[in-house]
């Protein structure tokens, strides 16, 4: 019996290719018993996500059962043999060491992610509750479950913000603690603010206040994230509650200057205030920064931040890659 | 023997704080800093339990025996609010201050190697001592929040988020929260010393003491006040908060 693997991710097939050879989650568990009905593997487990779809498979002939495989998805798909060649095949160690670094988020298109190890997850149980996996695929994802934990719990692949998002909420982390009891102000209604705001509302911002020149526009962003719209001119006003400020207005002026943050510092008990500035070109002042209380950062300083997340990211990569060589050596399963 | 509690009272402290600060510049948490803080805590309570046998009242008749007392007073606080407000780091702050002063409190001519039974011992006079070096463990406490405070803010202010502190330091509104509610308990049990020392006997050559309690009292009334009626930015309330104490401390020690 030989553990195998064949799939295509975002390295190897674009998202036209990729699309065509989703499963969708609620599918995975019938999809593992067609492909073992079909292949004939006697063992087969079913990876779908955006980024990627995997077939693992266990058997005592790999080589007819992945040729079986391939065929059936082309044709299932009704796709040119071309297609083929975005597939790639993973055997025995080596597709358990690829299993390995799919749940730990090392072959993730956003490296570290920890989504994809809950994902992996359901698919496995999926697989186990449609009756498709045995001693092989039982023991190889066991494992590699526990390899994935090893790898975020003894490495630091997971720690820091990779985006400018995740790096204003971890900012706003680090300032207030529990978002609960924050409020934050949208002033210009772009994408990049609403994503941002978006981001804080799903750490349990308390509320959202949105301002725009067109009032309208800031109604329909107020509404998909669940907050208030404030009329532009009286944005002031609300400067004096929120503690979060996410500015990303088309001024080609600055919009919030020293003395707008200055005429409500009484008002506000000179509480701390989150300043994030990500128009171009910038909304707020840098004199606003040298105010006490005020944190101010702008759209390069947050795309900086991502991008040294990204490469402290990056460098664990080696350990974790040596973190799992060396539990797979050290390990005896079936199929390996 | 109590001089050795003491002693070894330091160095548990001193191996806390350097533990705590050496996994902290390899961006770890402190998970040891805390044992390693309730041990000295341990051990500073059998030092003190020893010398208050001797003196047959709160050990409190020599400055070492203060010293002593505050570091005590001081490791409470941190082991009450501490581990509350989940800020761990707060011992790799605290653990120097501790060394420090219990360090001067082995200092030769500070601490009385034979204690005597204080003779004449009044109520008053204890609870005035007691709730005072008390009072200034917790406001040594907000002190150590203060500086923790003004570390992050500066790491925040200047963009440098990679560093061991930033990552470990407890968000900057979490730090002003356990800053101000040390500061009223300081405050209240200052409160209350200063009010068991003007009802203790004394003679004139305590009116100097009593004139500099009565200032410190009024200069940490008055910020708090500020704080609660007009506000007060952090970084502003923790150099005040960090001033304070310092000033306080040379105070006593001239006065």
């Amino acid at each position: 019996m030989e553990l195998v693997c064949l799939g295509l991710n975002h390295q190897t097939a674009p998202v036209e290719v990729r699309e065509r050879f989703a499963v969708p989650s609620s599918r995975l568990g019938e999809q593992a018993r067609i492909v073992r009905e079909t292949s004939g593997a006697t063992e087969v487990v079913v990876i779908s996500t955006c980024n990627r779809t995997e077939f693992f498979l266990a058997s005592p002939e790999p080589a007819a059962v992945l040729a079986a495989l391939e065929a059936g998805l082309l044709n299932a798909c009704r796709a040119d043999a071309e297609l083929a060649s975005h597939f790639y095949r993973h055997h025995r160690a080596e597709a358990l060491h690829h299993l390995c670094r799919v749940v730990s988020g090392l072959d993730s298109m956003m490296l570290g992610e920890t989504e994809v190890f809950g994902q992996v997850k359901q698919a496995y149980q999926a697989a186990l509750e449609s009756g498709t996996t045995s001693a092989v695929l039982n023991r190889a994802f066991q494992r590699a479950f526990a390899i994935g934990k090893k790898v975020r719990t003894e490495t630091r692949i997971q720690e820091g913000a990779t985006s400018v998002g995740n790096v204003a909420v971890e900012l706003a982390g680090k300032i207030f603690g529990h978002l609960e009891d924050s409020e934050v102000m949208i002033l210009g209604a772009g994408e990049m603010s609403r994503i941002t705001a978006q981001n804080l509302r799903s750490r349990g911002a308390r509320s959202i206040f949105v301002t725009n020149r067109s009032f309208e526009r800031a109604v329909e962003l107020a509404t998909e994230t669940g907050g208030l719209a404030v009329k532009f001119d009286e944005w002031q006003r609300t400067l004096e509650r929120v503690d979060i400020v996410i500015a990303s207005t088309g001024a080609p002026h600055f919009v919030l200057r020293r003395e707008d943050l200055e005429a409500v510092r009484r008002a506000r008990k000179f509480r701390p205030v989150f300043l994030i500035d990500i128009a171009v070109p910038r909304d707020i002042d840098p004199e606003v920064g040298t105010i006490d209380e005020v944190y101010l950062y702008d759209i390069d300083t947050l795309e900086q931040l991502a991008e040294e997340g990204r490469g402290r990211r990056r460098h664990q990569i080696e350990q974790c890659e040596l973190l799992i060589t060396r539990e797979i050596d050290a390990s005896t399963l079936p199929g390996i | 023997m109590d001089r050795w509690l003491l002693g070894l009272s330091t160095l548990l402290a001193l191996v806390g704080g350097l533990s705590g600060l050496l996994q902290v510049r390899r961006g770890k948490r402190s998970r040891w800093t805390l044992a390693w803080m309730t041990s000295a805590f341990a051990v500073q309570l059998v030092f003190l339990t020893l010398r208050g046998q001797a003196r047959e009242a709160c050990p409190l008749a020599d400055l070492g025996e203060i010293l002593a007392f505050l570091a005590w007073s001081l490791t409470l606080f941190y082991l009450l609010v501490g581990p509350a407000y989940r800020i761990s780091l707060m011992g790799v702050f605290t653990a120097p201050v501790v060394v420090v002063f219990q360090s001067l409190a082995l200092l030769p001519g500070m601490m009385l190697a034979d204690p005597q039974p204080v003779a004449g011992g009044n109520p008053w006079h204890e609870t005035h001592s007691a709730t005072s070096v008390l009072a200034y463990g917790a406001l040594a406490l907000a002190a150590v929040a203060g500086v923790m405070f003004l570390v992050l803010d500066h790491e925040l202010k200047e963009h440098h988020l990679k560093s061991g502190w930033f990552r470990h330091l407890p968000p900057a509104r979490e730090l002003l929260t356990s800053l101000q509610r040390l500061l009223w308990i300081g405050m209240i049990l200052l409160s209350i010393g200063v009010a068991a020392g003007l009802k203790m006997p004394r003679d004139a050559s305590a009116t100097p003491h009593l004139i500099a309690a009565l200032f410190v009292w009024s200069a940490y009334l008055a910020l708090l006040a500020v704080h609660k009626v007009r506000g007060i930015a952090g970084r502003l309330l923790s150099k005040c908060t960090v001033a304070l104490f310092l000033l306080s401390l040379g105070v006593f020690a001239f006065v």
